[in-house]
């Protein structure tokens, strides 16, 4: 069963009284355990549609359907709740919580869900040592590399056990190095815990990696390619 | 959780958390310790006006009200005194006879009021004696003495043992003069009374009027002189003959003093409290606007509104609790070392006198009207939170994560 099922959506935006379509039509599918890439030039709606699929965005029409749940039938408040328990977000420019150290900052997405302190410094720990940064658990975002931070990133994507995780240019202010490490611990993710990863990119690093590759193009998916990624 | 991040986010802007620590602080401080001030302004004007001139409780026949002439005297006014002393609540009495005359010198004369008194009746009553500047109060030796205010004496070109004649009408409307010799001159913290008021021996006034001894007006202190209003009313319905008056009813520009001060304070408060609330939402306003990213991103990864929401209110509340207890041990501490000191204002003393006012003015407050003050701080600030915590509400989390 599809985890994320989107259909006929579109957005709208009002660009100085001109009507800009930046998603036009886009019907989409993906499903569990998917290692997937939206890619297309500049402009072409990648981002308008990530943020559509992880309802931070509403469509000017069509829906989105999240393991059977209408993203938009929801109220903002829902939805906000929804993303906390079922989707992860890796931002390009990394977005931690500048005044909370590592654990803290994958941990305040359980304290957000409830869940009693222990258990979720005792989660965070654990996500925090599957990206590599058992040593840096204690650090603020600012005594970190931007590779560490985006490693940390991910561990709070992955704190709430979301349904997929969505990531949006992760790569794009990492070096090679830290892309390529960054991209192996994603792929292992992936494949050992069939956690399902939506990258909007250009990043060829990326694209090579992606095992489906939709390419969109005015707002409109003009090839949709699954095929084996090349090895690291 | 959200009192953590609270407590971490208004570290990472010490000055800016500290400004607004230090305005809670200052507008704790200035309202507390304005309001004692103006306390202590107004309740030394009163005190003043009441211990020198007024008296707490005044008596007088029902005619002098209307036509205050010398022959409107106080009928059997020993036993209307004997009566009032048997009050709990009345401290001391003193007989006074008046008379509106003429006083005038070698070089000048001027309308006054010639008040006769009991000297260690008086004492008990009025703080004249302690006013005296040169010379003696009227416990001399010398015949006839009187003591003058400095402003007279210098408008008539008295000194001490100068001659001045006093010029009034009996109690048969026949005019009739005294001679007097200058013995003190006073001065108290109201210029225009000490420059028509002149005090001479009751027994040297009384029988220049016409009869051996005579009794205008009757002045008492009461325990509470707050409470003079009740005593009043409490005395002139046991009382026949005689009309009992409050200070409240003598001076109404004092009972207006004292009611405006209420109102008074309102309107510093309200200006006080006002700045403080702009001054916290302007902050508190950036504080949000700087981190619209983070809020932004804050939002999407799941935090929801009401949460938003909280944690900024509780940042400021944090700032606040911080702020108005220290803005309260500020205020106690310099009401505390003030109250007995003064805060001097000598350098501006002419025109304090012009108010009744002396060149120190020691501030009071009472608890609960400390406490709250404070407490009205305190909620304008938290609801000054409110503002830019709504705000915060109102981020759309693509908008704002777009934003750096």
């Amino acid at each position: 069963m599809a985890v994320i099922e989107s259909h006929e959506l579109v957005k709208i935006y009002d660009e100085e009284g001109v009507p800009v379509r930046a998603v036009n039509g886009v019907d989409v599918s993906i499903k569990r355990g998917e290692f997937s890439a939206i890619v297309g030039p500049s402009g072409s709606g990648k981002t308008t549609l990530l943020n559509i699929i992880g309802g931070l965005d509403e469509p000017t029409s069509g829906t989105v359907s999240i393991e059977g749940t209408d993203l938009f039938a929801l109220d903002q408040n829902e939805r906000i709740d929804f993303r906390l328990h079922h989707i992860g977000f890796v931002f390009q420019a990394y977005n931690l919580i500048p005044v909370l150290t590592a654990i803290e900052n994958v941990a305040f997405i359980l304290q957000m869900q409830g869940k009693p302190n222990r258990e979720c410094r005792q989660r965070a720990r654990e996500l925090l040592e599957s990206v590599g940064l058992s040593d840096k658990i204690d650090k603020r975002p600012n005594e970190l590399s931007g590779g560490q931070q985006q490693r940390v990133a991910v561990a709070r994507a992955l704190a709430s056990k979301p349904d997929f995780v969505l990531a949006d240019e992760p790569t794009a202010n990492l070096d090679s190095t830290s892309s390529a490490n960054l991209l192996d611990m994603m792929a292992e993710l992936n494949r050992k815990e069939e956690i399902t990863f939506i990258f909007s990119t250009h990043d060829q690093r990326v694209i090579d990696r992606a095992r489906r590759v939709m390419t969109l193009e005015d707002g409109k998916i003009v090839s949709d390619e699954t095929r084996e990624p090349e090895t690291a | 959780m959200i009192f953590k991040l609270s407590w971490k986010n208004i570290w990472r802007n010490p000055v800016r958390s500290g400004s607004v620590i230090a305005a809670v602080l200052l507008g704790t401080w200035a309202a507390i310790f304005l309001s004692a001030f103006f306390s202590g302004m107004y309740e030394q004007h009163i005190r003043n006006e009441l211990d020198n001139h007024v008296g707490h409780l005044q008596v007088h026949a029902p005619e002098y009200n209307e036509d205050a002439r010398t022959a409107h005297y106080i009928p059997r006014d020993d036993s209307v005194a004997r009566i009032i002393r048997q009050y709990s609540f009345i401290h001391s009495v003193s007989n006074r006879t008046l008379a509106n005359g003429l006083a005038s010198s070698s070089a000048n004369n001027y309308g006054v009021t010639i008040i006769g008194v009991d000297p260690d009746e008086e004492r008990q009553v009025s703080r004249i004696h302690e006013q005296i500047n040169t010379g003696t109060y009227l416990d001399t030796t010398r015949r006839s003495p009187v003591v003058v205010g400095e402003p007279l004496a210098d408008r008539l070109k008295l000194e001490i043992g100068s001659k001045v004649v006093l010029q009034f009408q009996d109690v048969s409307n026949e005019i009739t003069a005294g001679l007097f010799r200058v013995v003190g001159l006073y001065s108290t913290s109201n210029a225009q009374y000490d420059e028509t008021h002149v005090f001479v021996h009751k027994k040297d006034l009384s029988p220049l009027l016409g009869r051996s001894d005579l009794t205008h007006e009757m002045v008492a202190r009461v325990d509470d002189f707050h409470r003079a209003d009740v005593y009043a009313d409490s005395l002139d319905a046991m009382l026949g003959g005689v009309v009992v008056e409050s200070w409240q009813d003598v001076s109404p520009m004092l009972r207006y003093i004292n009611s405006s001060l209420d109102t008074m304070m309102f309107v510093f408060m309200a200006i006080i409290i006002l700045a403080l609330t702009l001054g916290i939402i302007n902050t508190m306003l950036m504080a949000v606007l700087e981190r619209t990213h983070e809020l932004g991103m804050l939002m999407a990864i799941g935090m929801n509104r009401s949460r938003i929401f909280t944690m900024i209110l509780v940042e400021t509340f944090l700032l606040t609790l911080t702020g108005v207890p220290l803005g309260m041990l500020f205020s106690w501490g310099s009401i505390s070392y003030l109250q007995d000191t003064g805060v001097d204002l000598s350098i501006v003393g002419e025109g304090l006198r012009e108010y009744g006012l002396g060149t120190h003015i020691y501030p009071i407050i009472e608890t609960d009207h400390f406490l709250y003050l404070a407490l009205m701080v305190a909620v304008a600030a938290v609801l000054a939170a409110i503002y830019p915590a709504w705000k915060a509400l109102k981020l759309n989390p693509v908008e704002a994560i777009r934003k750096v």
